[in-house]
């Protein structure tokens, strides 16, 4: 049995089945889980302008550029273990440079309030055990976490929850489209206009509080009836509600107030971006956008794209992302004057355009270590077949020797 | 799968509660749920109803030839969530710890595994649409937002 | 002789909304290779529901141009898998949806990745290559 690295799930029921060193079979991952198993088809090969070379000289030579730059940055870390992470914290504090990862445009303002403890939220086994309503609110997990509804939140008998989803679980959508999850949630399914979250939160808020609200107001009542008769109810955010209420994701908190028995659980994408934000929150107080000096400053002139469009960087080292294919196309071109080191196991977008590459052992099949799930649960990762590549933690010990 | 509509459709309605039920509404939700069966209806077994009726009883049927020709997976549609794997009674019945609880079946006596990404159904026998017994169930239908698995 | 000249002369152009969505088929082939025809053939791609499909006068596989003041890329026009009322077209995440996101973020870091507006019109172009949404160092 190993932990499957697709998502931050974190499945740890995966069998995967050898055959001469390599991975023949997986089974019970999904098909994203299998296919990070099958690994890329171009691995990064050690470079430096271009040209190939050992992985020391490239080590070497991007010690050199962040040891020479004013000010640098250290992006990505959601694809790397916990250990990983420490470690790139511990360099970042060394060059007093600053650091950032991907929540910083995805899910950092909503993990930020869960570890600061602004709403009430809850581990998936007691989603399974517990939970019976669940509401999926601009989150599609059937796409981007797609064992979530049968591993734990609609499909499972649990403790308190004997009948499963036939009798004792109601799944509801509330989204812009009808995605596979709300599929699922047929008759339960909330459409939405584009932004059109805020102004349901007020209305639901409104009908929690015995108000006709002004906007729909008999789905609205029907939901808050629904919603105020749960034992434990789950809202599961995700990207698409985080990026519509970013202005004042705060509307959240007094919604969650009105409903004693729900719990909010941030949905997260990548592995191990919750273990970014909890060790950088553990050492700073913030979840992204830290510069280190004298003391941490969390500043937004620290999130990579401020930085980038700014210019106010002038060298950035990439860990395990791809931010010319994940950022707009309108915030990169400053990548093209500066120096970028790419450490990946695979080659990317921006690893085409970095001045150093630094290939990495893929997480979870070629090194261990451990990573944070997405309610919170440290889950370890293990390593599966036998290789030579150098995992994250090992280049970034050797990286800050290197300075 | 019939709908409760498309056997309401096909009843008195008249709301007469001979059945038992309050509304012809609510004895269609009662046979389709097999709680009740098509004769307790009276007024539909009169002349005037045969057509209906026997409409009504070859739509509950369960149906037929399901134990020769079964049942159909499209890998090439399945996106390996698993939903099925929990769903399926005989999985759950079978495998309480595993599948039951949304693990990774423990077993081989489930209908359901997902290998390399995408279902596989074996112990096509033990599925509730077979056998002497048979039930119309959907259990592995309704969760799938793809249509992945379907019978013929 | 019954060719339309018409639909080779200057396409007209219309206004749409688009938001992006996730896919796990797209995903799968992001694992793979994402320099490949497969990750292309995902992610190249707009969905919009049957009426907005008739509305603009596009079919399934038609090639469109979007394009606004951030970008322009050349994809494939589809039909969403299922009905979708219209007024809203939707990009699976990637590179290509990444190309008409604006600049504007209000100095918070937070782009809006899931509204953008764009003009759509028919296109011969070819369907824009990863490669060329590339900055060139």
């Amino acid at each position: 049995m190993t932990t499957c690295t697709g998502c931050s799930l974190l499945c740890e029921d995966i069998e995967v089945i050898l055959e001469n060193g390599r991975i023949k079979e997986t089974r019970h991952a999904c098909r994203r889980g299998a296919a990070r198993f099958r690994g890329c088809r171009n691995r990064l090969i050690p470079s430096v302008d271009k040209n190939q070379t050992d992985i020391d000289t490239a080590i070497k030579k991007a010690a050199d550029i962040l040891k020479n730059a004013k000010s640098p940055m250290l992006f990505g870390w959601s694809n790397s273990t916990c250990e990983a992470q420490v470690k790139g914290i511990e360099l970042t504090k060394k060059l007093n440079a600053a650091i950032d990862d991907t929540s910083s445009f995805c899910q950092g303002l909503l993990i930020e309030r869960a570890l600061q403890k602004k709403f009430r939220t809850c581990s998936l086994e007691d989603v399974r055990n517990k939970a019976d309503v669940l509401v999926y609110w601009g989150s599609d997990p059937q796409d981007s976490q797609p064992r979530h509804l049968s591993r734990f939140s609609v499909f499972p008998r649990g403790e308190s929850r004997q009948r499963g989803y036939e009798e004792d679980r109601l799944a509801i959508a509330i989204d812009v489209r009808e995605s596979n999850t709300a599929k699922i949630c047929k008759g339960h399914f909330y459409r939405i206009p584009l932004r059109g979250d805020r102004e349901f939160i007020l209305a639901l808020m409104d009908a929690l509080s015995g108000k006709v609200p002004k906007y729909d107001a008999k789905r609205i009542l029907e939901l808050a009836g629904v919603l105020k008769k749960a034992e434990f109810g789950v809202i599961f955010a995700g990207i698409g509600l985080t990026y519509s209420i970013k202005d004042d994701i705060d509307i959240l908190i007094p919604l969650a107030d009105m409903l004693p028995n729900f719990h909010i659980m941030p949905m997260v994408g990548h592995y191990n971006m919750r273990g970014f934000n909890e060790a950088l929150f553990k050492e700073t107080g913030f979840v992204n956008r830290v510069k280190f000096g004298d003391k941490p400053v969390h500043d937004n002139k620290y999130a990579i794209v401020e930085a980038l469009k700014a210019k106010s960087i002038d060298a950035l080292l990439v860990v395990g992302s791809d931010p010319i294919s994940s950022l707009p196309r309108s915030v990169t071109s400053h990548l093209a004057s500066i120096p970028v080191i790419c450490i990946d196991p695979c080659v990317t977008l921006t690893s085409t355009i970095a001045e150093v590459t630094i290939p990495a052992a893929a997480s979870g099949i070629e090194s261990g270590g451990s990573a944070v799930r997405m309610d919170g649960k440290v889950i370890e990762i293990s390593k599966v077949i036998e290789n030579t590549y150098l995992s994250d933690v090992e280049i970034m010990t050797r990286l800050m020797e290197g300075l | 799968m019939p709908t409760v509509m498309e056997l309401y459709q096909l009843l008195p309605k008249t709301n007469c509660k001979k059945c038992g039920e309050s509304t012809c509404m609510a004895f269609s939700v009662a046979i389709l749920g097999r709680k009740k069966k098509v004769s307790e209806c009276t007024p539909i077994l009169e002349e005037s109803f045969k057509k209906q009726k026997e409409k009504l009883e070859s739509l509950l049927l369960p149906s037929a030839g399901a134990e020769e020709t079964g049942m159909i997976v499209h890998p090439e549609l399945c996106t390996g969530c698993g939903n099925c794997v929990v769903a399926c009674p005989v999985d759950v019945a079978n495998d309480p710890h595993g599948a039951g609880i949304g693990c990774a079946p423990t077993n081989d006596k489930v209908i359901f595994k997902v290998v390399d990404g995408k279902v596989k159904a074996m112990n096509i026998k033990e599925c509730r649409r077979f056998g002497k017994n048979r039930v119309l169930c959907y259990a592995c239908i309704d969760p799938c937002p793809v249509g992945a698995i379907e019978f013929v | 002789m019954g060719m339309d000249i018409g639909k080779f002369l200057k396409s007209p152009e219309y206004e749409i909304k688009l938001t992006t969505c996730r896919d796990i088929f797209q995903a799968e082939t992001l694992e793979n290779d994402r320099f490949g025809d497969e990750y292309k053939k995902h992610s190249a791609a707009v969905l919009m529901g049957k009426d907005d499909l008739k509305k603009f006068g596009l079919k399934s596989g038609d090639r469109v141009r979007l394009i606004n003041s951030y970008g322009t890329v050349v994809v494939e026009v589809r039909e969403t898998k299922r009905e979708e009322p219209g007024g809203l077209a939707f990009m699976v995440n990637s590179p290509w949806s990444n190309a008409l996101v604006s600049d504007d973020t209000g100095g918070k870091g937070i782009p809006d990745f899931k509204s953008i507006t764009a003009k759509i019109s028919l296109t011969k172009d070819e369907i824009t290559t990863i490669e060329s949404l590339i900055f060139k160092k």
